[in-house]
C-alpha cells in the first residue's frame, strides 16, 4: 500500500523532482516562510543539484572519450599515409573516420546546446541521417569517381 | 599615528567640509589609519564610519599636498549592475558612481565599500575578508571574473568601470548571486576523506610523504568563490548537470590524495556525458582564477584517470 502511495506521489509530481533533491536548497537567510508568495525567490528553487546520473559500472562516457582521442590520432596518421600510398583502401577507411570524426564532433555540440527530450531526439535522429548520407555519399564518390585521395590531389593539379 | 584636527592645513579642511556630503557634522579629530583599514564593524554607525574614513582622507591629502600642489581631483566612473527584488516590476539597470581615486582605497571594493557607505546605501554584495582568501566578492569586473578585493582600479578615469554579477547566475539581489547549486554541486563529489574500514577511523593519524602531500599542491587553495565555473560557457549551457572547473578540480584533488580510499569510485561517478565530459578545454577556468590555479589541468587528469582507472583496479585484484 506504501508503495503504490509513493508511486502516485510520484506519478503527480513527475520523476524530475525527485532526482532533484531541494533538500540541498535549504536557504534559511535568504527564503523566507513564505516563499511561495514571492515569485522572484522562486529562482533558487528551480534549479537543483544533479542527480549524477553514473551508472554503475558503465565505462560508456570514458570510452567514447577515449575513442574520439584514438580517432583524432588515427585520422593525423591517415593524412601522411594517404598522400604517400593513395588507393581505394585509404579512401574508404578515411571516408569512415571522417564521418566518425564529424558525427560525434557534432554530437558533442548537440549535447551542449539542445536541451528538452523531444528536441534531442530529434537532433540526434537528424545527425544520424546527415552521417549516413555523408557516409553514403562518400562511398559512391570512392565507387564511382576518382576517389577521395585523387580529389584532394586534383586541387592542386590545375 | 594620531592626526589632530589642528595639524591639518585649514583649506583642506574646508575642502573635506564640502565634499563629504550631508553625514558629516563633525570632523574627525583622531584616527588610527591601521583602525580604518581593518575589515568594517557592521556594529559602526553609518555616520561614523564617514567620518572615520574622512579622517584617512585627510591624512593621505595633507601628505599630498606637502609633497606638490594638488590639480584635478581624480573622477572615476564606476557602472554597477542593479537590480531589486522587492520592489515589484524592477528591471535590472546600470547605475553610475563617481568616485574621487585620491578619496579612495585602490581595490575595487574599496570603492563598494565607499559606495555603499557614503553614497547609496542600497548597493548590495558580499564581502567579508577583503584579502582574497575567503571569495566573498567575486564578480564581473570589466568584462572578467575576479574577486573585488584583489582587482585594483583601473586608474584610467577615462573608461568607466563596469561591475557585473557572476554570468549566468541567478541574482538575488544587485551583485549577489544564487550559489545554490553550485554548493550543492560541491557537495554531491563528496568532498572529504573516505576509508574503506571505518573501524579504524580516529584511532591514529593518517601519515602522507611529501611528495604525496606535494600533489595537493595548487588544488587545495581553491576558495570556491566559482569565477571559474561562472566563466566556463559549458558551465553557462549546462550548470544544471555539469559540475563545472570549480568543483571537478576539488574532486580531483579528493582523487588524487593518498589517503583517501575511494578513487574509483570518485572516478565511476563521473560516468556520464554531464558531470565531467561537457568539458571542452575552453580554459577560461584557469585564464580567469583569481589565485592562479589550473582547473583546466586538473580537469585534464581526471579525463586521463577515468580512461585507466579500471585497468589500475584489475591491476591491483
Amino acid at each position: 500500500m506504501a508503495a503504490i502511495v509513493r508511486l502516485s506521489s510520484v506519478c503527480r509530481r513527475g520523476v524530475r523532482p525527485l532526482l532533484y533533491q531541494s533538500t540541498l536548497l535549504s536557504r534559511p537567510l535568504v527564503v523566507p516562510h513564505k516563499y511561495q508568495e514571492q515569485p522572484h525567490l522562486l529562482t533558487a528553487r528551480i534549479h537543483a543539484s544533479q542527480a549524477l546520473y553514473a551508472g554503475a559500472g558503465s565505462k560508456a562516457a570514458s570510452m567514447h572519450w577515449t575513442a574520439e582521442r584514438a580517432l583524432s590520432i588515427l585520422l593525423l596518421a591517415m593524412g601522411p599515409v594517404a598522400y604517400f600510398s593513395p588507393g581505394p583502401v585509404i579512401d574508404y577507411s578515411l571516408a569512415a573516420a571522417l564521418t566518425l570524426h564529424g558525427h560525434w564532433g557534432l554530437g558533442q555540440v548537440l549535447t551542449d546546446y539542445v536541451h528538452g527530450d523531444a528536441k534531442i531526439k530529434a537532433a540526434n535522429a537528424g545527425l544520424f541521417l546527415l552521417s549516413t548520407v555523408t557516409f553514403a555519399g562518400l562511398c559512391y564518390f570512392n565507387y564511382n569517381d576518382v576517389g577521395i585521395c585523387k580529389a584532394i590531389a586534383l586541387l592542386w593539379s590545375k | 599615528m594620531i592626526i589632530k584636527s589642528h595639524q591639518r592645513p585649514i583649506t583642506w579642511t574646508n575642502a573635506i567640509r564640502q565634499r563629504a556630503g550631508r553625514h558629516l557634522r563633525v570632523l574627525v579629530t583622531q584616527t588610527h589609519p591601521v583602525f580604518n583599514m581593518s575589515a568594517i564593524c557592521v556594529s559602526l554607525s553609518r555616520n561614523l564610519l564617514v567620518a572615520r574614513s574622512c579622517g584617512v582622507m585627510v591624512m593621505g591629502r595633507s601628505v599630498q599636498t606637502a609633497a606638490a600642489p594638488v590639480t584635478e581631483p581624480r573622477i572615476k566612473k564606476f557602472q554597477v549592475y542593479r537590480w531589486d527584488p522587492d520592489s515589484a516590476g524592477d528591471k535590472p539597470r546600470m547605475q553610475t558612481y563617481e568616485i574621487d581615486l585620491d578619496r579612495c582605497g585602490p581595490m575595487v571594493l574599496d570603492a563598494l565599500i565607499k559606495i555603499k557607505n557614503e553614497m547609496d546605501p542600497t548597493l548590495t554584495f558580499r564581502r567579508s575578508c577583503r584579502e582574497g582568501i575567503c571569495g566573498s566578492c567575486a564578480m564581473n569586473i570589466n568584462g572578467g571574473n575576479t574577486l573585488a578585493c584583489l582587482n585594483k582600479i583601473d586608474t584610467n578615469t577615462n573608461k568607466p568601470t563596469k561591475i557585473y554579477p557572476l554570468p549566468h547566475m541567478y541574482v538575488v539581489k544587485d551583485l549577489v548571486p544564487d550559489m545554490s547549486n553550485f554548493y550543492a554541486q560541491y557537495k554531491s563529489i563528496e568532498p572529504y576523506l573516505k576509508k574503506k574500514d571505518e573501524a579504524q577511523e580516529g584511532k591514529e593519524q593518517y601519515f602522507q610523504s611529501v611528495e604525496d602531500r606535494q600533489k595537493l599542491d595548487g588544488l587545495y587553495e581553491c576558495i570556491l568563490c566559482a569565477c571559474c565555473s561562472t566563466s566556463c560557457p559549458s558551465y553557462w549551457w549546462n550548470g544544471d548537470k555539469y559540475l563545472g572547473p570549480a568543483v571537478l578540480m576539488q574532486a580531483y584533488r579528493w582523487m588524487i590524495d593518498s589517503r583517501d580510499e575511494f578513487t574509483e569510485e570518485r572516478l565511476s561517478k563521473l560516468q556520464d556525458p554531464f558531470s565531467l565530459y561537457r568539458c571542452h578545454t575552453i580554459m577560461n577556468c584557469t585564464k580567469t582564477c583569481p589565485k592562479g590555479l589550473n582547473p583546466g589541468k586538473a580537469i585534464a587528469e581526471i579525463k586521463k584517470m577515468m580512461a585507466t582507472y579500471q585497468e589500475k583496479k584489475a591491476a591491483a585484484s
